[in-house]
């Protein structure tokens, strides 16, 4: 493939590899370390929008491989709404139909835009009261699909698929270590399926074990789509705490106030996760002083206009004549 | 089983497994998500929708005696069948429906532990879309048995730590009125708190950790001893619409055997919003 052209024979040649990363780019306004820099990776670069290509591509392929898409037989998987939007995408440019079990505080943009790309919408109710041993209402429902309908459902499951992990294995943590030319010293990722946090802390790390890996996490009771904090995370089969450092934890709020200050002082349009690692690296850049940063964006900011009107009261002011 | 006051009330997922469409036994899933049956349940159990099944659709109450005939007729259930209860948010729902049918008289109901998470989560367990073929019956049933339930006007003469014990099994944050209800419900109150004098005791504390219940002597530490619920005298249990309060209530009366335990199911919805009534936050 030659990326130096930027002509392609279908949509997925774009998915990134090393050879065709998405960007990094340089904070240069709002870090106040020099010797520290800040690299954000912008996974908002990827086809259909976020860092979930890459799992949703790794998990669609081995179902494929596996023949375990057959005439009939679609997928269910849970999603607050990227690695949906990017399995559908795919799924349908394939010939395969997703049926997306979304709770019901994914914002409104999100499930529309589920429905854009020809996903099947199932929502359901946010958890009432916290409980052991309950798990999470769109994996039991996801489970249920394809446990009872094995001949309509198959779920890939990324909570507990190894190729989740593997993804980032093979491309971003790859792709950093080549863009960076080996001097990366901090990684700055969050915590959701922790797909992310698991390959690319693995291959870094067989790089050079001295990188840091540090994590950071909303606050309980948060209103930050695609994360989960500590008392959650035991639905992510996939987090290894030997590969993680650090875990920041972070008022859920301060991931809304940093992207939109990502977006007024940078040109970062910079998603509500990506405002959270960032305020998680600034607490780190003045802790450690010096290193070279590199946070990884999950998605930008055009996705949660509805959530950040609820958060930043300023931004619903003087909409209307 | 765990040294239970009552353990025939109990039944393991196993045990279901191995006794699913032998005669007399009948199956019946409730749930706080209406779509999860639909999705998928144990082949030939029935659903039932608590909010347009087990609740009077007129005047706030549970269903009438009849409706209840009826609706166990159409579900080809007779009064000498065993009754399995379970589903989803750890039976909540169905433990509301095990005390439903207590006030009415069902000799044999059985909650299957662990709730329809346990079964989905064992591979050994099946699920199915298909709804069973029913032979209505004609359901008998006895009762109402009102010693199962509090009623407002019986609530408010009580003196909570004198006269019985009060229990509320909702959130810390719910019993300290830093919300109404938990967030989305559309059943709230007009006030926050707790009724006066009431022991939080969050339901959840009854169950480990894979959503089956706690051994008899784990819940009697958790109630008697630390909680220091008095067992020679009345409890009450409530929440916000009575189906978390009715999970503590089968705990009570049925796991760890006091016997004289009541549901108030009017609960927080009733009580946070009469004019005049004492709250503590
Ligand atoms: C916006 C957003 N940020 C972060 C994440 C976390 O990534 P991962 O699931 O790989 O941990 C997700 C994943 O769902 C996401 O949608």
């Amino acid at each position: 493939m030659n990326h130096q052209t930027r002509v392609y024979d279908n949509i997925f040649e774009l998915l990134p590899t090393e050879q065709n990363p998405t960007p990094l780019v340089r904070l240069n306004q709002l870090n106040p370390m020099p010797g520290f820099p800040l690299y954000a990776k912008l996974e908002w670069m990827n086809p259909f929008g976020s860092v979930k290509d890459r799992a949703a591509w790794a998990l669609l392929r081995d179902l494929e491989e596996r023949g375990l898409l057959t005439e009939g037989r679609g997928l269910v998987e849970p999603t607050s709404g990227n690695t949906g939007i990017s399995l559908a995408a795919l799924a349908r440019a394939r010939g395969h139909r997703l049926l997306a079990v979304v709770p019901n505080k994914v914002p409104q943009e999100k499930k529309i835009l589920l429905k854009i790309v020809g996903a099947d919408l199932e929502v359901i109710s946010d958890e009432l009261c916290p409980a052991p041993g309950l798990g999470d209402g769109s994996i039991n429902l996801a489970k249920t699909h394809a446990k009872a309908s094995p001949q309509k459902y198959v779920m890939p499951n990324q909570y507990e698929n190894a190729k989740n992990v593997e993804a980032h294995y093979t491309t971003t943590g790859p792709e950093i270590w080549r863009q960076t030319e080996g001097r990366i010293t901090h990684l700055f990722v969050s915590l959701g399926t922790c797909g992310t946090v698991s390959g690319t802390a693995k291959f870094l790390r067989e790089k050079n074990p001295d990188v840091k890996i540090i994590a950071v996490q909303p606050t309980e009771g948060h209103d930050v789509p695609g994360l989960r904090n500590v008392a959650q995370l035991g639905v992510s089969k996939l987090f290894d705490a030997a590969l993680v450092d650090d875990i920041l934890e972070v008022d859920f709020r301060l991931a809304y106030t940093r992207a939109v200050e990502l977006c007024r002082h940078e040109g970062l349009l910079a998603g509500p996760s990506s405002g959270l690692i960032f305020e998680g690296a600034l607490e780190i850049v003045r802790r450690d002083q010096h290193g070279h940063g590199v946070m990884i964006f999950p998605d930008n900011i055009f996705k949660y206009t509805s959530n950040l009107v609820k958060h930043i009261p300023e931004l619903g002011a003087g909409l209307q004549p | 089983m765990a040294n239970y006051a009552h353990p025939e009330v109990l039944v393991e997922t196993d045990w279901v497994k191995q006794h699913l469409g032998k005669p007399g036994i009948k199956l019946v899933e409730i749930d706080v998500d209406s779509k999860a049956y639909a999705a998928g349940h144990i082949p030939g159990a029935v659903g039932f929708n608590w909010q347009t099944q087990l609740q009077d659709q007129l005047r706030r109450d549970i269903i009438s005696k009849t409706a209840f005939e009826q609706l166990l007729g159409a579900a080809g259930i007779t009064p000498d069948d065993t009754v399995i209860l379970y589903g989803d948010n750890n039976n909540w729902f169905a433990a509301y429906g095990f005390w439903l049918f207590k006030i009415y008289g069902h000799k044999d109901v059985r909650l299957m532990n662990g709730g329809r998470i346990k079964w989905l989560n064992e591979t050994d367990k099946e699920l199915t879309t298909e709804v069973p073929q029913i032979t209505p019956t004609q359901y008998r049933a006895s009762g109402p048995d009102l010693s199962l339930r509090t009623l407002l006007p019986e609530l408010l003469k009580q003196q909570p730590n004198q006269t019985c014990n009060l229990v509320d099994v909702r959130s810390p944050d719910e019993f300290t009125g830093k919300v109404i209800a938990p967030p989305g419900m559309t059943e709230t109150a007009q006030r926050g708190g707790h009724i006066p004098g009431a022991k939080g005791i969050p339901w959840s504390t009854a169950v480990g950790a894979n959503g089956t219940f706690k051994s008899a002597d784990e819940l009697r530490a958790i109630y008697l001893d630390k909680n220091a619920v008095d067992p020679n005298k009345e409890t009450i249990a409530y929440c916000r619409i009575g189906e978390r309060s009715s999970h503590t209530w089968f705990v009570l009366k049925y796991l760890l055997g006091l016997n004289n335990v009541k549901n108030y199911d009017g609960s927080w919805t009733e009580y946070g919003s009469i004019v005049g009534a004492p709250i503590e936050k």
